[in-house]
């Protein structure tokens, strides 16, 4: 039983790994664009056309799709509460990767909330 | 180059993210309870599971659901940073376990919901952290 879990921990991490990867493409892709879309269709349309012709992006959406079918699988096998608090390790991959990927400053305060949430996961693993 | 400000607009658009997502995550459940396979345990029988799922109507629901997500998740990540966008993306972890307990009648344990709440506070500072970061910036 106790394999199990492991092993589902183990894969919600590696969902949580590609997801990361794949919202590091997304987000240099769409800094790259240099568009910020007014709120209108016409605009949006326009933003979503430059988006998907950008390679990058696809390479992202590689990931997201391996990150889909490993979710799939963990889902069959847990709770969806349980899957869905254990995926938020995919904070603390977004953090280090905004921190030394992205370059973004990161405060002591979101230190601390990272902290936090690997607590809350340590518990609902626990339960 | 990036507006670092949260608006309103930002928000909505974020929450409406969020409540597309949890349909994601409700409907890719509904999928692979409907397919009721057996136990995964290789590579071959995860195989039989996925293909059982991808005949779901659940699943493409889902899907449609993802690239709905994706167009408003671009246009926020358009708009701010990413290492602020993705905290702020937090409200599903209320409307998950709600949805999970209230659809799919799963139930919480005490310690489960303590974890969530411990999660979700955790989610709040990093977001009022970024807040900071953004007036400082501005």
């Amino acid at each position: 039983m106790k394999e199990a879990l492991l092993l589902v921990l183990f894969l919600i991490a590696l969902t949580s790994l590609c997801d990361t990867i794949s919202q590091l493409f997304l987000k240099s892709t769409i800094d790259a664009l240099e568009f910020t879309p007014k709120l209108n269709f016409k605009k949006i349309f326009k933003f979503m056309i430059k988006l998907i012709a950008k390679p990058r992006l696809w390479l992202g959406l590689v990931f997201s799709l391996v990150s889909l079918c490993i979710w799939l699988v963990v889902l069959s096998k847990v709770d969806l509460n349980f899957a869905f608090s254990a995926d938020s390790m995919h904070y603390i991959f977004i953090a280090l990767a905004s921190r030394f990927v992205l370059k973004e400053k990161m405060g002591s305060n979101r230190w601390w909330g990272t902290g936090l949430i690997v607590a809350g996961i340590v518990f609902v693993s626990l339960s | 180059m990036f507006k670092k400000k949260v608006t309103f607009k930002i928000l909505l658009l974020l929450i409406a993210s969020d409540i597309f997502e949890t349909a994601v995550h409700f409907f890719f459940k509904k999928s692979t309870l409907q397919a009721s396979c057996g136990q995964v345990t290789d590579l071959a029988s995860a195989a039989v599971l996925l293909k059982a799922v991808f005949l779901s109507p659940f699943l493409w629901a889902g899907l449609l659901m993802v690239v709905t997500v994706f167009v408003l998740w671009s246009l926020v990540l358009s708009k701010i940073d990413l290492s602020v966008a993705v905290p702020i993306a937090s409200f599903s972890y209320i409307l998950v376990p709600v949805v999970s307990v209230v659809f799919l009648h799963e139930r919480i344990s005490a310690l489960r919901g303590l974890g969530v709440f411990f999660v979700l506070v955790g989610v709040i500072l990093v977001s009022l952290s970024s807040k900071e970061k953004a007036g400082q910036i501005k």
